[in-house]
Formats: C-alpha cells, sequence, structure tokens
C-alpha cells in the first residue's frame, strides 16, 4: 500500500486533472453564450432568402410568401431576438456548412468542419435553395429536399431501419451518410440551429404539421420506373461526360475557386462515403432521384430515369471514402483506391478514344 | 437444537460478515445494475435490477465457487444494445420483447456449451493476457461511455469507433455538456476517491460518492428547481414488485428479425462464458481453490434461460464486483445470496430515497469501476514476456479499435498461433550420430525435423533418430519416420528401446500384454507399409504413443 504522502499526491493529481478540466468547460462554455449572444453576419444566401420572408424580431409574424400566395396573411406569434439569431445562424450553416464565406468558420459555424471528413460537403449541395428550392415563379420543386417540409414530418421513421427518428436524429443521419462525417451530440448547437431555421420556413411557407409534401425528401427512382433495360456503367460513364463533368469535374473531384467549393465532389476523399445512402451501390434509389429532379443545375428535369439511374450507378463506382462503420480496414483500402485509381483513369482517358465527347475545361480541380 | 445453540458463537461473526459484504455488493450493485440496463442495453431500469437479485440468486445457488458474484454486466448489456439498436427502438415494447429472446438464445447457446464438452473446453484457450487485455480495454471503454451522461447529454447510440466517439465526446462535455450534471459527477467522483484513501471507509467509497452527489444534486434541485438544473433521476422504482413475469418474443412476423439476431446471441453468449470462465479461474487462483469452469458454464446457462421469463439481464460473472467481494474478504456464496436479499428488500422498501439519486453520479461511479479495472499490478507480469505482452496489446487495442468480440478472437487466434509456433519448433540436436527431437512430430513440425534430418545424414553414414522424449507423433509424423526407416542408414531409438517406466494402464490391458511383442509388431509394420499395405483398422493410440 502506497504511504499517506504518495496517496495525497495522486489524490491531488487527480482533483488537480478533473479541476483543470472544469475550468476549460467553464471557459468553453462562456464562448458558446459570448457566440449565442453576438449578431450574426448572414451569407448572401441567406440574407436574400431570410429578407423575403421578412424575419425579424417582434411580437408576430405574417409571411410575405403567403401574403402573395393566399392573398392574406394570419399573424402567428412573433420570433425574439435570440430566435432570430438562431435561425440566421440555422441559415448560415444550411447554406455554408464548412464556414468558407464566414471570417472564422470555426466560431460561426459552431465548429461544424468537426463534423465533416472533407472540406466541401454542404447542406445546401443536397438541400438546394438554402434549403428551400424554388422555381421563378416560387413554386416549390418536387423532390427538391425541402427542410421545411422535412421538418412538419418531424418525427418520423426511417424508411430504411424502421427506427423513429426525430428531427435532430435525421439530421445526424446526414452527418452519417451524406455527408461523410462523424455525427454531432443530438443536444449541439449546430443541429439545434438548424432545427430553428428549418422550423422557421415551415412557418414562413405555411406548410402544416404531419403533412407530406411534394418537395419532402428524394422523389426515389426505383428499377420499375425504367424500361427495366439495366443500370449500365458505359452508358453513365458517357452521360456523365456530357452532362456532368463540366462542373463536377472529368473525376467527380468537384470544383473549388480561391478555397470555396463552387460545386461538390462526387469522388475522393471531400465526397459522400460508401455507407452513405447517395451511394447507389448501398441504395439504389435515391441518387439517380435527386439526379433526375435537381440536376444538371438549370436544367432539372431534362434527363430521363434511366438516364438517371445510369449516371448513378456510374458514379458509386469511383472511389470514396470508407463509411463510419465499415472499420479501418475498409477504410486504408479506400485511401489507396482514391490514390491509385484517379492517375490511372486519366492515363486510360488520356489513350483517348475517336467517339469520345470532347470534356470542356474545368474550372479548376483540386486533387 | 442445544448444538445449534452452541454452535451460535462460531457461526454469528462469520455471518455478520458476509452480511456486511452482501450490503455493500447490494448497494454498490444497484447503481451499476440501472445504468448498465438504461444506458447500455436501452432497457427499463427493473431489467438490470432484476438481474442483480434474481440473477445472482441463482448463479448463487447453482455456481459452487466460494467467491462468485453474478448479475448485470456492462460488455453484456453493451451487446444487448448494440445487437438490438439495427432491429428496433430502444425501450419499445418489440425490443424489450427482442431482447428477452436474445437472452434466451444466448441461455440455450451456453446450454450447449455445457452439454457438447469440447465446446466448453475451447473457452479454456482464453489465456490470461487477453482476459487482463479485455479487462483493461473495458474499463477505459467504461469510462468513455460514461462521458456523455457524466454530462447530461444524450447518449449517442451508433457504434462507431470508440476512441474516436471518446473524443468527440469529451469535446460535446466541454463545450455543451449541462454544468449542474458536471459538477454532480465531479463531486461524486472527488468524494468516492479521497473516502479510498482512508483503510477504515474504503469499501463505502463508492457509496460514499453516491451519498455526496445525490446530496448536492438535492440541495441544486431545492434552490435552482428540477426544470432549470434538468437533472436526470433515476427516477419512481416503486411500480417493481417481487417478480416481473415476461415472455420473450416469438411469432412468425418477428422471424426474419429472430433469424438476425442469431450471431448477436452466439456473441452474448460467449461473453458472458469467457467472462464466467476466466473470473472464475482468476479468482480461485487468488484463494487457492478451485471449481471446474463447466459448473460455471452450467450455472450460467440454466440461469440465462430463466432470466428472460423474468424481465431481467443476463448474468455472468462480474470482475469488479467479486474484486470487491475477494477485497472485503468475502470467503462464501452467501455474500453474493445476502446482497441478492439486500437489493429486493432495499426496492421493495426504500424505492423513494432510490428514486432521486442523480444519472451523472451513476455514470461517475461508473467511470470509477471501469479505473479500477485496469489494475498495473495484474498488467506488470505479461509486459516481462515478449510473446504475453504483444497478445496482452493486442486484445487491449481491439477493443478499442474493434469490438469484444473481434478482441477474444484476435487475443485468441494470436495465443493459439504463439503455442501452435512453440509446437511447430521442436528442440532438435545432434549428438554424434544421434538426432535428438525434443517436442512433437507432427505435420507442422515436420519441416523442421526433415531440414535437421537431411543435414545431418549429408555428412553421416549412419543416424539414430531419438524421439524418446517426443510425446505426440501424428499419422503424417509416423509415415515420415517409416520412410526414414527404409533409408537403412537410420536407426530408430523410442521410449521402449530404452526402458519403459510408465505403469501399465489399467484400461489398455489388452494392449499392455502384447507389450513385449511392440518392437515386431513395428517391424511388421513397416514391412507392411513397404508392400504398400495399409492397415486401417489400428488403434489410434498405437499411433501416436510409442
Amino acid at each position: 500500500m502506497a504511504t499517506l504522502p504518495a496517496k495525497l499526491l495522486r489524490l491531488g493529481v487527480i482533483v488537480s486533472v478533473l479541476g483543470g478540466l472544469y475550468l476549460v468547460a467553464l471557459k468553453k462554455h462562456a464562448e458558446r453564450d459570448e457566440i449565442r449572444a453576438a449578431a450574426v453576419e448572414l451569407t448572401p444566401g441567406c440574407k436574400a432568402k431570410l429578407e423575403s420572408y421578412a424575419l425579424e424580431p417582434g411580437a408576430d409574424y405574417r409571411s410575405p410568401y403567403v401574403l402573395r400566395t393566399m392573398g392574406a396573411a394570419k399573424g402567428i406569434r412573433g420570433y425574439s431576438a435570440d430566435d432570430v439569431r438562431a435561425i440566421q445562424r440555422g441559415c448560415n450553416i444550411v447554406d455554408d456548412t464548412q464556414g468558407q464565406l464566414a471570417k472564422d468558420a470555426a466560431r460561426e459555424r459552431w465548429n461544424s468542419g468537426r463534423f465533416m471528413r472533407g472540406k466541401y460537403a454542404s447542406c445546401d449541395h443536397c438541400h438546394q435553395g438554402v434549403g428551400d428550392k424554388q422555381d421563378a415563379a416560387g413554386n416549390r420543386l418536387v423532390g427538391s429536399n425541402g427542410l421545411a417540409a422535412s421538418w412538419v414530418m418531424a418525427d418520423m421513421y426511417d424508411r430504411f431501419t424502421g427506427l423513429l427518428l426525430p428531427y435532430e436524429l435525421r439530421q445526424m443521419q446526414c452527418y452519417i451518410n451524406s455527408s461523410n462525417g462523424f455525427k454531432p451530440n443530438a443536444a449541439d448547437d449546430l443541429l439545434r440551429d438548424v432545427t430553428a431555421y428549418s422550423r422557421f420556413l415551415s412557418a414562413a411557407l405555411d406548410l402544416k404539421i404531419g403533412k407530406h409534401y411534394a418537395e419532402q425528401g428524394v422523389d426515389e427512382i426505383p428499377a420499375s420506373a425504367t424500361l427495366r433495360r439495366g443500370d449500365d456503367y458505359v452508358r453513365g460513364a458517357h452521360l456523365y461526360r456530357q452532362k456532368c463533368a463540366r462542373c463536377h469535374g472529368p473525376q467527380g473531384f468537384g470544383t473549388e475557386v480561391n478555397g470555396k467549393v463552387i460545386y461538390p465532389a462526387l469522388a475522393g476523399p471531400n465526397s459522400f462515403t460508401l455507407d452513405a445512402r447517395m451511394n447507389f451501390h448501398r441504395v439504389n434509389t435515391v441518387m439517380p432521384g435527386f439526379i433526375c429532379r435537381n440536376m444538371p443545375l438549370g436544367e432539372e428535369g431534362s434527363l430521363d430515369n434511366q438516364s438517371c439511374r445510369d449516371i448513378g450507378y456510374y458514379i458509386s463506382t469511383l472511389p470514396r471514402p470508407a463509411g463510419d462503420k465499415q472499420g479501418p480496414l475498409v477504410a486504408a483500402w479506400q485511401r489507396l483506391m482514391m490514390t491509385v485509381m484517379p492517375p490511372l483513369t486519366q492515363y486510360a482517358e488520356s489513350l483517348g478514344g475517336a467517339n469520345r465527347p470532347a470534356l470542356q475545361p474545368a474550372l479548376q480541380t483540386e486533387d | 437444537m442445544s448444538t445449534v445453540a452452541a454452535a451460535l458463537p462460531r457461526i454469528l461473526p462469520a455471518l455478520r460478515r458476509n452480511a456486511l459484504v452482501g450490503l455493500t455488493l447490494a448497494v454498490v450493485t444497484l447503481p451499476q445494475a440501472i445504468a448498465f440496463s438504461t444506458t447500455l442495453a436501452g432497457l427499463p431500469p427493473h431489467f438490470g435490477l432484476y438481474a442483480a437479485i434474481w440473477g445472482v440468486l441463482s448463479t448463487a445457488l447453482l455456481n459452487p465457487a466460494r467467491v462468485f458474484s453474478g448479475g448485470p454486466n456492462t460488455t453484456m448489456s453493451a451487446a444487448i444494445g448494440v445487437t438490438l439498436l439495427p432491429i428496433a427502438p430502444p425501450f419499445g415494447s418489440d425490443y424489450i420483447g427482442y431482447a428477452l429472446t436474445l437472452i434466451l438464445i444466448a441461455g440455450v447457446i451456453q446450454l450447449l456449451f455445457y452439454l457438447i464438452r469440447p465446446l466448453g473446453r475451447m473457452l479454456d484457450l482464453v489465456n490470461e493476457p487477453i482476459i487482463n487485455g479485455l479487462i483493461c480495454g473495458i474499463g477505459l471503454f467504461l469510462i468513455f461511455k460514461s462521458l456523455t451522461s457524466f454530462a447530461g447529454l444524450p447518449i449517442n447510440t451508433e457504434v462507431e469507433w470508440p476512441l474516436w466517439i471518446a473524443w468527440q465526446s469529451l469535446q460535446a462535455v466541454l463545450e455543451i455538456g449541462n454544468l449542474y450534471a458536471v459538477q454532480i459527477g465531479l463531486i461524486t467522483l472527488v468524494a468516492s476517491l479521497a473516502a479510498r484513501q482512508f483503510d477504515a471507509v474504503r469499501n463505502w467509497a463508492i457509496l460514499i460518492g453516491v451519498a455526496a452527489g445525490t446530496a448536492y444534486s438535492t440541495y441544486l434541485n431545492r434552490v435552482h428547481g428540477l426544470s432549470n438544473t434538468m437533472i436526470e433521476q433515476i427516477g419512481n422504482l416503486s411500480s417493481i414488485g417481487l417478480v416481473f413475469p415476461s415472455l420473450p418474443l416469438f411469432n412468425q412476423e418477428a422471424m426474419s428479425d429472430i433469424i438476425l439476431l442469431l450471431p448477436g446471441a452466439l456473441t452474448l453468449a460467449l461473453l458472458g462464458l469467457f467472462q464466467t470462465v476466466a473470473a472464475m479461474r482468476r479468482m480461485n487462483r487468488k484463494i487457492g481453490g478451485f471449481t471446474d469452469a463447466r459448473k460455471g458454464i452450467l450455472s450460467d446457462a440454466i440461469s440465462n434461460c430463466l432470466l428472460p421469463f423474468l424481465s431481467s439481464l443476463p448474468t455472468c460473472a462480474s470482475f469488479n464486483r467479486m474484486w470487491l467481494v475477494y477485497k472485503m474478504g468475502g470467503q462464501s456464496r452467501l455474500t453474493s445470496i445476502a446482497s441478492a436479499l439486500f437489493l429486493l428488500l432495499m426496492v421493495l422498501f426504500l424505492a423513494d430515497f432510490i428514486a432521486v439519486i442523480p444519472m451523472p453520479a451513476m455514470a461517475a461511479t461508473i467511470m470509477l469501476l471501469g479505473a479500477n479495472m485496469i489494475n498495473w499490478e495484474d498488467i506488470k507480469p505479461h509486459l516481462q514476456n515478449r510473446r504475453e505482452a504483444v497478445v496482452f496489446t493486442a486484445s487491449f487495442l481491439s477493443v478499442l479499435f474493434l469490438d469484444l468480440f473481434g478482441a477474444v478472437m484476435v487475443g485468441s487466434i494470436l495465443a493459439i498461433a504463439y503455442s501452435k509456433w512453440e509446437q511447430a519448433h521442436p528442440n532438435i540436436s545432434l549428438r554424434g550420430n544421434v538426432l535428438k527431437i525434443r517436442g512433437n512430430i507432427y505435420y507442422g513440425s515436420l519441416p523442421i525435423i526433415e531440414a535437421a534430418y537431411h543435414r545431418a545424414i549429408d555428412r553421416l553414414d549412419e543416424l539414430v533418430i531419438d524421439f524418446s522424449e517426443c510425446y505426440y507423433i501424428d499419422p503424417e509424423g509416423i509415415r515420415w519416420l517409416a520412410t526414414a526407416k527404409a533409408g537403412r542408414k537410420v536407426g530408430l531409438v523410442d521410449r521402449r528401446s530404452g526402458e519403459d517406466r510408465r505403469i501399465p494402464d489399467r484400461r489398455e490391458g489388452e494392449e499392455r500384454r502384447n507389450a513385449a511383442d511392440t518392437t515386431s509388431t513395428e517391424r511388421r509394420e513397416l514391412e507392411d507399409r513397404r508392400a504398400g499395405m495399409r492397415r486401417r483398422t489400428r488403434d489410434r493410440r498405437q499411433h501416436t504413443e510409442f
């Protein structure tokens, strides 16, 4: 048995370590409180979006959108200054998750970079139009992953696992599946602010709780929605070069200009993982559905169902990171593939084929 | 009557000591039982409590080991949560039904391990470094796992790389943890640690910590109100009665899911048995006794077949609680029986006091248990031998990087590989023209022996192969020896060429009668082989024992 001084020393060390951690916790909590109270600098996208919905602190709130579409808007309970800042921060997170437009990314985006594996992914890439995609006439688009429509289905059963998921846990699914990152805690401001923003959008669009709207989620395309020719890698590759490569790059690595991601990566280290539901080989209806309804930008709906499935098939064969739960071995293998395959593919493509459509030069590709 | 009265003064002190150990055990088990069932297994708290009552009682009655404590177990509870999470939402009725089914299947599998003797023997192949590596890994894992409930945060239930989640959880605790919860947890930790430094209250340290944490939590709730402090408490257990019968879920609809449960059930069964066998082994050596591990397997199997009908978690040996019993000087099964009865009384009559115990205090308790499991005295011997160090490190790291089952597998494969490697390298020495082989002659070691043999026979005209100190020769080895002997330059020395010191075995009386004739039998055999004839009907022992 240790002597008394040794015991006291050990106890002292333990207590001072615990005390030190507690002081760190106090400091971090104070920092968070400060950020919560600070004015929010909006991204251009959010400024336009929130101004169009006339978000201001006040006793009651009347939505301009409802006024425009319905002719009259009923006043609902307004938002406090705290609420408004939370909604603004949530909007910023959706528009620019990685904080590339922020002065201090970690501070203004609640350390979101910690939960994302790549540098590219942002909520806005799938939830387009800052989570509220509309056409020129202000119609909400089918299968556009609308956040407002998603919020009104707040607690829903996960279609793939059958679990009842609250809105926060569904956001965690995003972090696991589509943003190739590790998930934040369910009580984190990162999730709470996005929830606040989604909730505000549903109020601004006057969506009814529990109702299903067509813009919610992805309009999935199963094989039965095609002529069942089978999904084809070669057709997919051809279509990809024609329709997608201009923005997403010949290897699907996305486009980044001056440190800002213009077009997201579909392959490589900054892309979604093997475990993502966007990965055709995991769930083969989501990616085609997304492509058909939302891609290519500005020409939405120009691709037929089979083409979307072919493109999805092709994209899922490109190398990408392993999922969180696939373990270190798969991760290492995927890492190797992501390093080795692109140069090989590039070389093979440089050998050329006469009937290959010419690639438009990408703006600037990284990796 | 008078004899009982006369014996009373001798029995009473022992009885009182066992009762005290039992009471401490009950108090220590209580928060564990609730925490394991709610935070790890995703089941209502009464599951852990009934495991700590009926599970402990049935294993204590069935298992003759002197120091043995069954009841709810961390790794088994975690395995239930991990297995069921993809199948049903926690705390729901389906989830509970599936959990009971899972436990029942695991119990039946454990029964198979008792009935099929070689399967049970396989459990003994897990050696001390693996067990200690597992224990240390689980200890660390317990600390990580409690971080979120320590700070009153929701638990991230997805299974991921534990070290990464630990790091994320620590950052979450620092940034968004409920500071009231953190304070309660810290007070519990510090009070327990301080109490532990004094020998007089050492055994009560955990209890003192929980009391301090509960007192502080009650104070906070008085001052700020529960709705502001948002501290999670154990809650009302008064609805828990003597028994709560339950039925596992078996129906046509659930069958596809139940089939999905089978690998999880196997894992659960093995986790329990490994721990029981390993803990009995460790504790037997500590107290210098011996209890057949098969008795432990049987008691676990029967208990786990019964417990799903009593709304209870599965049971297996608990390292930390057995350690506690040993340290406090418990020497009898009475301690476990007493602890089960005390706990039953506490749950039946003290539910109001238990209800206000805050969760962060229990998380702190579990952290302490985890820290206790990492014991330098147990680790040190393994680091002095390179092979043991590798096995220990591998199984320790596997807990943190893979899962428990993976860790057991990695550890066992390494340990078996090492012992196989040892067997495949017999000690071969060449003295004069005698090639002496000590070890095994079998397919694995033959290449090594052949190499030495050919090196020797190239230089020597005549060679004697002395395998009198071999204790195992497989058919391939016999064929090789026969071929070597056929080369005519080679003589063989087996055990019977010298003096046979073995005591004749009664079972093999028939063989013994022919013993004098052995050499001629052998010669005949070699001739037969040369003629291309095989005797397939020979007794195997004659092949392997010379």
